[in-house]
């Protein structure tokens, strides 16, 4: 259900129907057009539709037929498709997301199995033992393994600016808004060890970020990037004011290395590069004092703060005779006091200013509430029109609704994204997890996790390159996955042998024996069709499919009576030794051995006149007469057939006890026909009869024989 | 956005993908059937493989027949009478799509035709200009050229009673897509007539102790049942308690939940969950996806929409797409 625009489509302002899902929405909704381009000329009379696998959706075009002999050239139609639901904005390619699709299921699969080995301890009523790890942390590899998939975004901030080609952020690898999202849900839900430095873990994101959050506003990083694109024509960068404002900019931010790389007076340089953060660790490369504990911090901060204080009074400034660099200086001792009004000034977007105040004004500031109050003021100074993304899904984990940030992920990151990140959001919230486990009437009695679980899994069903992983998620599914694997299980083409094998295998796997018996059977009627009989016979076989396999028993049987010599008798022979002889097969198959053999000795006897072969074809007609497997809607046949031997000029072949026995049959037979389902050979209409008749005749010479 | 599939020559008025996507045919004005393959199951370029000259007069329909009886096709052309068509190589020959059946109406037109399958049986609904619907099952599974008529009928709640001849303009047919044997057969049928009985959609499903097809739902509000109807279709259901079905009429594209437990009277319960209008087009056809959540339509508009319920149970145009050159 989410997701369901085409790829091109994504990210699109909020009016975007893409994703949709959105559960706080109301009724009314408007639906975005999209051009189908076809390139036929007008004028169109039809247009037809049909899915194919997953979400592909097929659309025929059809031109009004053209009587004109003169138009004869022209095409009269055309089918293109579409695929809805890659809700992603171009930024990753088609091979990149299957990479991403393919590398995901490992972990999925890891967390399920666990999940699965806990829920049984749980029930069992066991403790876990004291080595297993908090659920967190299970959650925690996977979301490493997965973020570990989408890219390592990290930028190289600090680069030298006398350098004009190698000047402030330099990407090592585009960061990409998947990534960025993926982080902030990791952090803000998983992370539990990060839950005391949140604040800082935000700056880390936004420097490794800032160059995605940016549509109609500029960001720090922007401006960043286009003055390093006119810093090759200025002469003395200090003397432009632009260059102050940057370094001002960066300071706010928190890109401390860019600032103290950047040729500043040593005393604002140093302490710059003193500033206490309440952190664990810092990465190398970069700046700041590291504290773990708040007492320390609260010291440090306030030494930090005092030694500015008494640098922006010191009698330096009355020294420093360069205007600009004297007005930029103080400019980012303001910054680091904390100067609001400054911030303001020297940040673009809101969750820059955000960042400034964590960093600058509020380092302490703890729990989702005050984190969204404090967003709050700097949207409001800030105002964006049309937030990006990243933005509409960080305000909605701020907020702490978690139905906007699971429509958020959908709408913004695609089926992928929040099929896989609601493993993060339950781990972090229990809300969270009634939310999406929760089974709802509406949806048909599933999940909200089985739902976009199933989605995800059609989406993945679209490309033959990722169906095949598609099962994992379904059979995740409680309700409903089993279900749409049997539907896309079956829409699977089946000609090609290695394609089937595949197939069956799948089945196996998830013990869908009906299915793996109704694809042979498509297997087998397929080859039957195109003429490779053997195959088709050993897939029908395979799958026990007696219906078809006693028909074809019956098509051999017409066969065989019919002609007993030339090529397609050979075809029949091969096919009767294929068939086997057990007698597995409703009316067994080892009568047609037999009847091949009878055949064969009477042809003998009639051609050659020969009583040693006309014996012979005796005995396998009684042999065939006696055996129980025998289907009774041949015996008929079989008989009119023997009328050759029952009047066999040289005396009786056929004894008055045989005789008996093919009379009694002959008997049960006329009252079988009496059965609606009996089947009539196709015989002449006399055929009875004259074997009736036969049979008489045989008989009183039998007797009078045996005399 | 759009991936080009398949050209299609000039005259051709329909078509229709099978059962794995993977094989188109298509019919036209001058009555041949073409089918189209791509040369491997990765590619996405379908050329054109093969051709029969199914009739005198253009092929106005093409519908598959389930893979378990071979590839082959039902053809409804605009005479009103329809054709079977199967690829077949015989002994040792090339592949050909050779002539099956053709089943002929003195008086009324075939207007639709559909297929069943229910463990092994492969039955045929097709409906007739004249209102009536006759059910037809294959004898033996090897071959498509034996029929036998299993039951005749009209589109009416009360299966005594009996219309005189109708004038039907189009009918809809569409099986209920189950895949467990626990089920009954059964299918939804709609027409657009001139005769009001026989439009409303009813679901007959076939039963099975007294071997005769009983009208089991009636998908119409009682206002409603006069009303003409452009398309059926019965989504696929992977899980639901309930089964899904679309019916367009004038009014717009309902959605109906149909109950699975009979009442006293054998009937089953209905309700209409939504209408979805706002759409100023007579539908053609309706198409549900493999998971029975997105209905996507096209209709005299030109446009193809697409259907969908969010969270709440609340049915919505999701998109829609408008073809352009």
């Amino acid at each position: 259900m989410p997701g369901l625009a085409p790829g091109d489509s994504a990210g699109g302002g909020p009016d975007s129907v893409n994703g949709t899902l959105v559960p706080y929405s109301s009724d009314s909704h408007v639906s975005a057009i999209y051009p189908l381009r076809h390139g036929l000329n007008p004028p169109i009379s039809r247009v037809s539709v049909s899915w194919g696998r997953g979400n592909s959706l097929r659309v025929s075009v059809f031109r009004q037929p053209d009587s004109d002999p003169k138009s004869d050239g022209e095409v009269g139609g055309k089918v293109v498709e579409v695929t809805l639901g890659k809700s992603r904005d171009g930024e990753i390619s088609d091979a990149q997301w299957r990479k991403i699709a393919y590398g995901s299921v490992s972990p999925f699969a890891l967390l399920q199995s666990r999940k699965n080995s806990t829920a049984s301890l749980s029930r069992m009523q066991l403790s876990p033992s004291p080595y297993h790890l908090e659920w967190w942390e299970y959650v925690m590899e996977y979301s490493k393994d997965i973020g570990s998939l989408l890219g390592d975004p990290k930028t190289a901030l600090a680069t030298l600016i006398e350098d004009p080609n190698e000047v402030f952020p330099k990407k090592v690898e585009e960061p990409s808004s998947l990534k960025a999202a993926w982080e902030l849900m990791e952090m803000f839900y998983v992370d539990k060890l990060s839950q005391a430095w949140l604040p800082e873990r935000l700056v880390d994101w936004l420097a490794d970020y800032n160059s995605l959050i940016s549509i109609d506003l500029p960001t720090v990083h922007s401006k960043l990037v286009e003055f390093q694109n006119q810093i090759v024509t200025l002469q003395v960068i200090e003397d432009d004011p632009r260059y102050w404002d940057l370094i001002s900019s960066a300071l706010a931010v928190g890109w401390l290395e860019i600032v103290t790389e950047n040729g500043l007076v040593e005393a604002v340089a140093v302490l710059i590069s003193k500033m206490p953060r309440m952190r664990p660790a810092i990465d190398a490369g970069k700046i700041g004092e590291c504290f773990k504990a708040k007492p320390d911090f609260v010291k440090a901060w306030e030494r930090w703060r005092a030694q500015i204080t008494k640098l922006d009074s010191s009698a330096f400034w009355i020294q420093c005779d360069h205007r600009q660099t004297r007005e930029g200086l103080k400019n980012m001792l303001q910054i680091m006091l904390g100067n609001v009004d400054v911030l303001c000034s020297s940040t673009c977007h809101w969750m820059e200013l955000y960042i400034s105040h964590f960093l600058y004004i509020r380092p302490f500031t703890a729990g989702l509430e005050s984190m969204y109050s404090l967003a709050q003021k700097c949207f409001r100074l800030k105002h964006t029109s049309n937030p990006h993304k990243l933005m509409r899904l960080m305000i909605g984990i701020l907020g702490e609704n978690n139905e906007v940030v699971l429509a958020e992920c959908s709408r913004g990151f695609g089926t992928w994204m929040v099929a896989h990140a609601i493993e993060l959001l339950t781990a972090g919230s229990n809300e969270a997890d009634i939310l999406v486990h929760e089974e709802r009437e509406d949806l048909g009695g599933i999940s909200l996790e089985e739902l976009h679980r199933l989605v995800y899994a059609q989406l993945l069903s679209s490309h033959l390159l990722t169906w095949q992983i598609a099962p994992i998620y379904l059979t995740s599914c409680m309700r409903q996955g089993m279900g749409l694997l049997e539907i896309l299980l079956l829409k699977q083409p089946v000609q090609e042998n290695q394609m089937l094998l595949k197939n069956l295998e799948i089945c196996r796997l998830y013990e869908l024996d009906g299915i793996s018996s109704h694809l042979m059977e498509i297997s087998g009627m397929y080859h039957w069709k195109h003429g490779r009989k053997g195959c088709a016979v050993f897939w029908l076989q395979q799958a026990h499919d007696e219906v078809r396999l006693s028909g074809i028993a019956s098509q051999l049987f017409d066969s065989v009576g019919k002609s007993i010599s030339g090529e397609s008798f050979k075809q029949w022979e091969g096919l009767i030794e294929l068939l086997g002889s057990e007698g597995q097969l409703a009316g067994g198959l080892d009568f047609l051995h037999k009847y091949r053999d009878f055949k064969k000795c009477l042809q003998h006897a009639e051609s050659r006149k020969d009583a040693d072969a006309a014996r012979q074809a005796v005995e396998s007609l009684m042999s065939l007469m006696r055996n129980a497997s025998t289907p009774q809607r041949f015996w008929l046949p079989i008989l009119y057939d023997a009328v050759k031997l029952l009047s066999w000029d040289e005396g009786p072949l056929i004894n008055v006890g045989q005789t008996n026995l093919l009379l009694n049959k002959l008997q049960e037979l006329s009252v079988a026909r009496l059965r609606p389902d009996f089947v009539e050979a196709e015989l002449p209409t006399q055929a009875l009869n004259h074997v009736r008749y036969s049979l008489a005749t045989n008989l009183g010479r039998a007797i009078l024989g045996e005399l | 956005m759009e991936k080009s599939l398949a050209t299609l020559d000039n005259g051709t008025t329909c078509s229709a993908w099978n059962y794995s996507g993977q094989r188109l045919a298509t019919g036209s004005v001058d009555g041949t059937l073409s089918i189209f393959d791509s040369c491997d199951p990765a590619s996405t370029s379908f050329k054109c493989t093969s051709k029969a000259r199914v009739g005198e007069s253009g092929v106005v329909k093409v519908v598959w027949i389930p893979p378990l009886f071979g590839d082959a096709v039902a053809c409804i052309d605009g005479n009103g009478s329809s054709s079977l068509w199967e690829e077949l190589a015989e002994d040792a020959q090339a592949v050909e799509w050779k002539h099956c059946k053709s089943f002929q109406s003195n008086s009324a037109k075939v207007l639709d035709v559909q297929f069943g399958v229910f463990r092994t049986i492969l039955k045929m609904v097709v409906a007739y200009s004249g209102g009536q619907v006759k059910v037809y099952e294959l004898s033996n599974p090897l071959e498509l050229k034996n029929w036998q008529l299993q039951a005749e009928f009209q589109n009416l709640t009360d299966s005594v009673a009996k219309l005189a001849k109708a004038s039907c303009f189009s009918a809809s047919v569409s099986w209920n897509p189950q895949r467990g044997d626990g089920q009954e057969m059964s299918f939804v049928l709609g027409f657009n007539s001139d005769t009001p009985q026989l439009n409303s959609s009813k679901v007959w499903e076939f039963d099975l102790d007294h071997q005769r097809w009983v009208p089991v739902a009636e998908l119409a509000l009682p206002e409603d049942r006069k009303d003409q109807v452009f398309s059926v279709a019965w989504a696929p259901n992977i899980g639901r308690p309930y089964e899904v079905i679309a019916v367009a009429t004038h009014k717009g594209i309902a959605i109906w939940h149909l109950g699975s437990n009979p009442d006293t009277d054998g009937r089953l319960s209905v309700e209409r969950v939504a209408l979805l209008s706002g759409y100023e087009a007579e539908v053609w056809q309706m198409e549900w996806d493999m998971s029975g959540m997105t209905l996507a339509t096209t209709g005299t508009d030109g446009m193809v929409r697409l259907w969908q319920s969010n969270l709440n149970g609340i049915w919505h145009e999701q998109a829609a797409f408008e073809p352009a050159t």
